[in-house]
């Protein structure tokens, strides 16, 4: 008795500390659902948002000198009222586009917003300024922050007005309309208009208030606060992505559950990734208990994808062979700069699996590094450990990873569009913080030598190795779609529904494709790993995963064409730009932003030529039946 | 036994809401059977039960016999259910003889994955000439080249049609598929139908608001309101029933 009362005690502050943290979370949930629900789109952002706010913050208050109130005013407010507008205006457009394209633009905001921060301020974290006493109270058996108690109370009475406000006034109660009635959608007039920008505002006031709150407990730390949604979206998942009071106890839930588990960290060495993978066990446990409630929303309404323009006949024929071509010529002419065509090379073959998934299956995937993580621990494993001959060792380092494809692909059965592509980038923050720095992975005994081939490792020879393997990939991958599984695959982006009711079993079909991409996403990484002779976690951030999308979605289209430019984006032109080093800061904004703009141009596609086509109808009109007629028609 | 699609006191509910409510009812090959009732009389929801999109509360759903009741949407379709949606779903990005090649396709790709990933080169050929009949047949030719999302509401309407006739499918469920159509487009439909039930000696059970069509191409009538089975009979007898006037054809002729 006396134990179990000790224990409890000994669990209070964590407790309280977990309680903060969630109702901070909650706050931010419920403003994530409220603005995707209402608005139709799923904003990755959110967590950016917070950080943005976070060194707006630190720079009014700490380094301007603005009273802490008036500094936490002005940085919400201005990203509210900024940003709510132009949230709308990007958010129209970005509901007419499919959702991989949406995701992909969203996730560019993210990158941008948090390359402009890092850009400015650095990428190394810096205290946060203490605005709040931190002076202690006493309540029974625990000692409590000042600042804690704030900020608990802060989150949570906001929370309950958001709830109040979602409930009673006319905009409120427009958005509930919507949110229960999902076709509602994306209806015009000004109305609409207002109730979103309006929805825009809630959501990104809690996400910049969420990042000035937490900041003090988790310091200025660009990454961890834009991964702030991810805690939104765990906690999101407990309340069905709907309903809002379960939102936020969601939030209360997943702050507990990973201050407690921080207690019993120190000493289980394996526990260390459990704090942060919480809220996809929470979405992936929601997965499983009510599959129905993250259900498929409907596409309707959306313009058809642009026809992919066929490039001239000449081009098709002869583009591979003179590319292929200049690439063998590449050692005679770049000098010093090979190993960076060597990266490229190695890098058409990721963003080649890549474009296999996301562009003719229309699924997204957000844990592409992980998988090439899995291949080049597993090459270092069946090399330089076993002893294995190199070639065997790399090919087993592929099938390595097909297994952990095919796990990634449950969720794409039960899940499509944002759910999936939340669920996929969810594995690979699991795979992250449970499983790269376990033995069967990068290990703590810092980094993995990896070989490269007996007799082939010469700077020139180790090129024209990867270069045969990228071509081959390439080759393989022409063959699988231009066969049955290429024609599956795009009748599978079209209408999973249509596929399935003439026979096709697309269960099967996705597990397929996830697995084949995992295999090459895997040689990848094992390529990249014998580029550089040795390797570590560094490389395989889940970040990555998100910028790989990015990169690949600005590379334009062709199912070759564009993982050949992404690698060259990504990999060789930053080489030759002068001063590289301040540009790969700028890297992410450049790519982020590019990415959005491609979403833009897509979503006003359809608004363009329907402008067009109103014109010429009008112009028409006047011809036929005189300026009268034409005035007349205007007005029905 | 029959062959053909039957239901057996099937029941779907919708939370609280019965969507179908204890309906049996038979769609023997070589006939068009006809499915009618008011707007969420529960007719799609029927379909969705029937190939697998929802799981009844309970009841039966038989395929030539076999109940089929508890398999997924693909197998129901490699046993020769088809099916067409009311909102039209079609592969738009890609052209009209791809829609309509997949039909096939998709039946002999089925669920193991090596015959997802590749196809033998007498398939193919029975996928070409798959596709053919059924472009001839809905008098698509001319379209074949063009791409599915780009073609009016009747020509879509037409090409999911081709798609299922290519799939060689000996039981259609149809719904709605003449919405979006004008009248003539409506009766070259019923032309098209009537051709192929002769012809290949398939069952359609066919869900359909414009009454003049079916009226004209079908040999049975089952009529729902509210979930339950009003009325069934040869359409004359319909036309004559009272219960089924004052349900829906008072409001809908
Ligand atoms: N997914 C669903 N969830 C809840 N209720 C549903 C769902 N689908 C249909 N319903 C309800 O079930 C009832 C039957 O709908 P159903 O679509 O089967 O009607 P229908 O006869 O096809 O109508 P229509 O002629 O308009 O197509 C309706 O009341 C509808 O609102
Ligand atoms: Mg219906």
């Amino acid at each position: 008795m006396r134990t179990l009362r000790r224990r409890v005690r000994a669990l209070l502050p964590y407790l309280v500390l977990g309680l903060v943290s969630g109702s901070i979370y909650g706050l931010t949930a419920m403003g994530l659902v409220l603005t995707y629900k209402t608005t139709g789109v799923f904003n990755f952002a959110h967590g950016a948002v917070a950080t943005g706010a976070a060194y707006l913050f630190y720079e009014l208050d700490a380094k301007r000198g603005l009273p802490w109130p008036i500094a936490l005013a002005l940085a919400v407010a201005l990203i509210a009222l900024l940003g709510g507008p132009l949230m709308e205006a990007i958010g129209s457009r970005l509901r007419r586009v499919p959702v991989a394209t949406q995701v992909v633009a969203t996730i560019g905001l993210l990158l941008a917003i948090q390359g402009i921060v890092v850009a400015i301020f650095g990428a190394v974290a810096m205290p946060f300024p203490a605005f709040l006493s931190s002076r202690t109270v006493r309540l029974p058996g625990v000692f409590v922050g000042i600042d804690q108690i704030v900020v608990f109370g802060v989150a949570a009475v906001l929370a309950v007005g958001l709830f109040v406000f979602f409930r009673s006034s006319r905009t409120g109660l427009s958005m509930q309309a919507v949110v229960d009635n999902p076709d509602l959608v994306g209806l015009r007039g000004t109305s609409a208009v207002r109730v979103r920008t309006v929805a825009w505002m809630v959501g990104l006031a809690t996400a910049a208030l969420s990042g000035v709150l937490l900041g003090p407990s988790v310091g200025l730390n660009a990454p961890f606060l834009t991964l702030l949604v991810v805690q939104a979206f765990g906690a999101a998942a407990v309340g069905g992505f709907a309903s809002l009071p379960l939102v936020y106890v969601g939030g209360l839930l997943l702050g507990v559950a990973a201050a407690i588990a921080q207690k019993y960290v120190p000493g289980h060495q394996f526990l260390e990734g459990v704090p942060s993978s919480l809220p996809f066990a929470f979405l992936l446990a929601m997965m499983l208990i009510a599959p129905g409630r993250l259900a498929r929303r409907t596409t309707g309404g959306r313009v058809p994808p642009p026809p992919a323009r066929p490039l001239p006949p000449v081009v098709r024929r002869f583009g591979p062979v003179v590319v292929v071509g200049l690439a063998a010529a590449v050692p005679a002419v770049v000098g010093t700069k090979l190993p960076i065509y060597a990266g490229g090379a190695a890098y058409v073959v990721l963003f080649a699996s890549l474009a296999l998934l996301v562009r003719t299956s229309g699924q997204a995937s957000l844990c592409h590094a992980g998988f090439a993580a899995v291949g080049a621990s597993s090459f270092s494993h069946f090399t330089h450990g076993a002893g294995l001959p190199w070639a065997l060792g790399l090919i087993l380092a592929g099938l390595v990873a097909v297994p952990v494809g095919a796990l990634v692909a449950i969720p794409a059965i039960r899940l499509s569009g944002i759910y999936l592509a939340l669920g996929t980038f969810g594995f690979g923050v699991l795979l992250q913080q449970l499983v790269y720095r376990t033995h069967f992975m990068f290990g703590r005994s810092g980094p993995l030598p990896v070989p490269r081939p007996a007799g082939l490792d010469g700077d020139v020879a180790f090129y024209y190795v990867i270069l045969t393997i990228a071509v081959l990939t390439c080759l393989v991958i022409a063959v699988l779609t231009r066969q049955r599984l290429g024609r599956l695959l795009h009748a599978l982006a079209d209408s999973p529904l249509a596929l399935g009711a003439q026979g096709v079993d697309v269960n099967v079909t996705r597990v397929l494709v996830f697995c084949i991409s995992a295999f090459f996403a895997a040689i990848a990484g094992a390529l990249l790993a014998a580029l550089s002779g040795s390797v570590d976690v560094a490389p395989f951030d889940p970040f990555q995963s998100l910028l790989y999308l990015v990169v690949l979605a600005v590379a334009g289209s062709g199912q070759l064409r564009a993982p050949v430019v992404a690698a060259a984006l990504l990999a060789v032109v930053p080489a030759y730009i002068a001063g590289s080093d301040t540009l790969a800061t700028y890297e992410p904004v450049v790519f982020g932003l590019s990415a959005v703009a491609i979403a833009l141009a897509e979503g006003s596609r359809g608004e363009l030529s329907a402008l067009v086509r109103r014109g010429a109808e009008r112009g028409r009109a006047r011809i036929a039946r005189g300026p009268a007629a034409a005035r007349l028609e205007r007005a029905t | 036994m029959t062959s053909g699609l039957a239901v057996e006191s099937l029941t779907v509910r919708y939370g609280g809401l019965v969507a179908v409510d204890d309906v049996s009812l038979e769609a023997p090959t070589g006939r068009i059977t006809g499915l009618i009732g008011p707007n969420g009389a529960g007719k799609t929801t029927l379909f969705n039960a029937s190939n697998g999109l929802v799981r009844p509360a309970s009841g039966r759903v038989r395929l030539d016999g076999r109940d089929i009741t508890r398999l997924p949407l693909a197998r129901r379709a490699q046993l020769g259910l088809g099916r067409s949606f009311q909102r039209i779903e079609l592969f738009n990005s890609l052209s009209v003889r791809q829609n309509v090649e997949l039909g096939r396709e998709g039946v002999l790709a089925g669920s193991m994955p090596w015959r997802q990933l590749f196809s033998r080169r007498s398939e193919q050929r029975t996928v070409a000439a798959a596709a053919d009949e059924a472009l001839v047949v809905c008098g698509l030719e001319t379209f074949a080249d063009r791409p599915a999302g780009a073609l009016s509401t009747g020509n879509r309407r037409l090409v999911e049609l081709a798609r299922i006739l290519a799939g060689g499918f000996h039981m259609l469920l149809l719904d709605e598929p003449s919405s979006g159509l004008d009248d003539r487009e409506s009766e070259r439909f019923g032309a098209i139908l009537t051709h192929v039930v002769r012809e290949r000696e398939i069952g359609i059970l066919l869900v359909e608001h414009h009454m003049e069509l079916v009226l004209s191409v079908c040999h049975y009538l089952y009529v729902l309101d509210f979930g339950k089975l009003l009325f069934e009979g040869t359409p004359q007898d319909a036309v004559r029933s009272e219960v089924v006037r004052a349900a829906y054809l008072g409001t809908a002729a």
